[in-house]
């Protein structure tokens, strides 16, 4: 039941996107198609529980023990950008078709700012080891519903008559706007 | 071989200056932040008991203080509480008369609520409601404190804070003053 | 025009962060409940930024092409903990309101998407200027967009109340969906502006 809430929290109640702010650029970016939005969201999904677990070995096993601390950031940052790298290397070599859907956004990901906060916010609030991999697979989920969400919501955008200044970037953060109000109905759910 | 070698090298003297630049800094600035939050504690003891003059740190499961007059009587002690808030952690400090063992006042430490909505449970209206209570109150949102309208969650934060260190509190001030 | 003054001056308008290239928009989002969050977050973001692009600047020709990335980043994650550190010790009320967001700094693509588009190339005045350009074309854009809803969504601005009695603050504004609300609009007006301005010049 915890971890159900944990994960119904990280996807929906406290959506990643919409609710924390983290990872915008590629949601902005990347966020013009459906299916180039499901790839993302399925890359940032994998990497995430990854470095989900392997920064809370690094934080427990490492950086407390030793009292470094203070290197948390520079460490973090290290682990999630050869996280991705490997992820790369190892999606080459064993399934070269799903290296070739995922394979550009990967590069991308390790400045996808969703990934380091997981990261910090796992620490904060004091996840045990199956807890944080839970959080990182639901803010994975939350992230790729949101940017589904608002790909689909502009694609039928091409059809409609926006007044010109609001063209492109503006009228997709309205449209995220008002995602975010409807997500915001779920904060009486946990 | 020889690019390679360089390659190694160029990275170990980063993250070497790194580390060490990040270690000096540390070590200065980690007294100060340290004191910072000992200051806030303590002050926020003077906020919320009357007639204290004098503050003692006691060692525990959680930060609580024990506070004197002026002529060196103890007035009651202070602890803190977290609950969890709509967007993090909600920290209150909560001072505990030392004979009624009534809430005598709480004051939030530290929170992420949105402004506007969740920080209403900063404003005196909101926090005198939990002035009286002992072990005996239920302490909760909707029942005997009144909920904040939008800030359920910040609201349920403060209250999970004062409820759930309350009775530990008294017995770990009980047991160190006999 | 000269070459300074135009690295100078692009942050702020023609290639501003946050409304024109759109990066740096989780922080953007993110702390800009109040102007001084925002302001607060963009002279953080500004110090790392000028930093790191000078120190990229200097170093850039010891570094191998192959590790530049790695090295970037460690240098970048350096000084976001720096700041982090000192905001703690010595803006302790600051460091709280931003919370997360400050070690955030070093995943910012503006940090890294500069020292790797210009600093890596250019020579150590141009890369500051460009920097500083830039972090102030942030920080104006993180100053405007708390501006706006800090008084639409309390009615106050600096935490001084400005707007008169009877205006009913606007808690939406102050809530998540405000900020990409703000920002739409922000964006737009942008567009209004500089399309005016173009045809001024023109």
């Amino acid at each position: 039941m915890e971890f159900f809430l944990i994960f119904l929290g990280a996807v929906l109640v406290n959506n990643f996107v919409l609710v924390q702010f983290l990872g915008l650029c590629p949601l902005m970016g990347v966020s013009k198609q459906v299916e180039t939005s499901v790839g993302m969201g399925m890359a940032v999904t994998f990497v995430m529980t990854v470095a989900a677990a392997v920064s809370w070995l690094i934080e427990h096993y490492i950086l407390v023990p030793f009292e470094i601390e203070f290197l948390q950031t520079v460490a973090f940052i290290l682990v999630i950008a050869s996280m991705v790298q490997l992820v790369e290397m190892f999606l080459n070599k064993m399934s070269p078709s799903l290296y070739r859907s995922l394979g550009i956004f990967l590069p991308l990901i390790t400045t996808n700012c969703a990934i380091m906060g997981m990261a910090l916010l796992m620490v904060q609030e004091q996840y045990t080891f199956i807890q944080s991999v839970i959080f990182g697979i639901g803010a994975g989920v939350g992230f790729t519903i949101a940017l589904v969400l608002l790909a689909g919501l502009r694609e039928e955008l091409d059809y409609a008559d926006v007044p010109v200044p609001l063209k492109g970037a503006g009228i997709a953060f309205i449209i995220a706007g008002l995602l975010s109000v409807a997500f915001t109905g779920f904060g009486g759910l946990v | 071989m020889r690019e390679s070698l360089r390659m190694v090298l160029v990275l170990t003297v980063i993250a070497m200056v790194s580390a060490g630049v990040l270690s000096q800094v540390y070590q200065f600035t980690s007294p100060i932040i340290a004191e910072n939050q000992a200051e806030r504690m303590e002050s926020g003891v003077f906020e919320v008991l009357e007639n204290v003059d004098s503050v003692e740190f006691i060692d525990g499961p959680f930060v609580m203080f024990r506070a004197y007059d002026a002529d060196g009587n103890p007035v009651g002690f202070a602890y803190a509480g977290e609950g969890s808030g709509y967007a993090g952690p909600v920290r209150v400090l909560v001072g505990v008369d030392h004979e009624t063992k009534e809430v005598t006042g709480i004051t939030v430490l530290e929170h992420t609520e949105t402004p506007g909505l969740g920080t209403q449970i900063e404003e005196e209206d909101f926090r005198s409601q939990f002035v009286g209570k002992d072990t005996d109150d239920d302490i909760e949102i909707d029942t005997d404190i009144d909920n904040i309208t939008g800030a359920t969650q910040s609201a349920r934060a403060v209250a999970q804070a004062v409820r759930e260190n309350l009775s530990e509190a008294i017995s770990i001030y009980e047991g160190e003053n006999h | 025009m000269t070459r300074a003054k135009a690295d100078f001056l692009r942050g702020l308008w023609n290639e501003n962060p946050v409304f024109r290239l759109l990066i740096g928009l989780c922080p953007a989002l993110g702390v800009t409940s109040t102007a001084i969050n925002g302001i607060g977050m963009g002279l953080a973001t500004s110090f790392v930024l000028l930093c790191s692009s000078t120190l990229i600047s200097v170093i850039k020709n010891i570094i191998p092409a192959k590790v530049r990335i790695p090295s970037y980043i460690i240098i970048i994650a350096t000084f976001v903990t720096i700041a982090d550190l000192s905001m703690n010790a010595f803006a302790p009320e600051l460091h709280r309101a931003l919370g997360v967001f400050v070690p955030l700094i070093v995943v910012n693509c503006l940090v890294l998407g500069r020292s790797e588009a210009y600093a890596s190339k250019m020579p150590v005045g141009l890369a500051a200027i460009d920097a500083l350009g830039m972090g102030l074309g942030f920080t104006w854009a993180l100053g405007a967009l708390g501006g706006v809803r800090e008084l639409l969504g309390t009615g106050e601005l600096f935490h001084v109340q400005v707007m008169p009695a009877f205006f009913e603050p606007w808690g939406i504004m102050a809530a998540p969906p405000g900020a990409f609300l703000s920002l739409g609009f922000l964006v737009a007006i942008m567009n209004i502006i500089s399309a005016r301005m173009n045809k001024k010049t023109a």
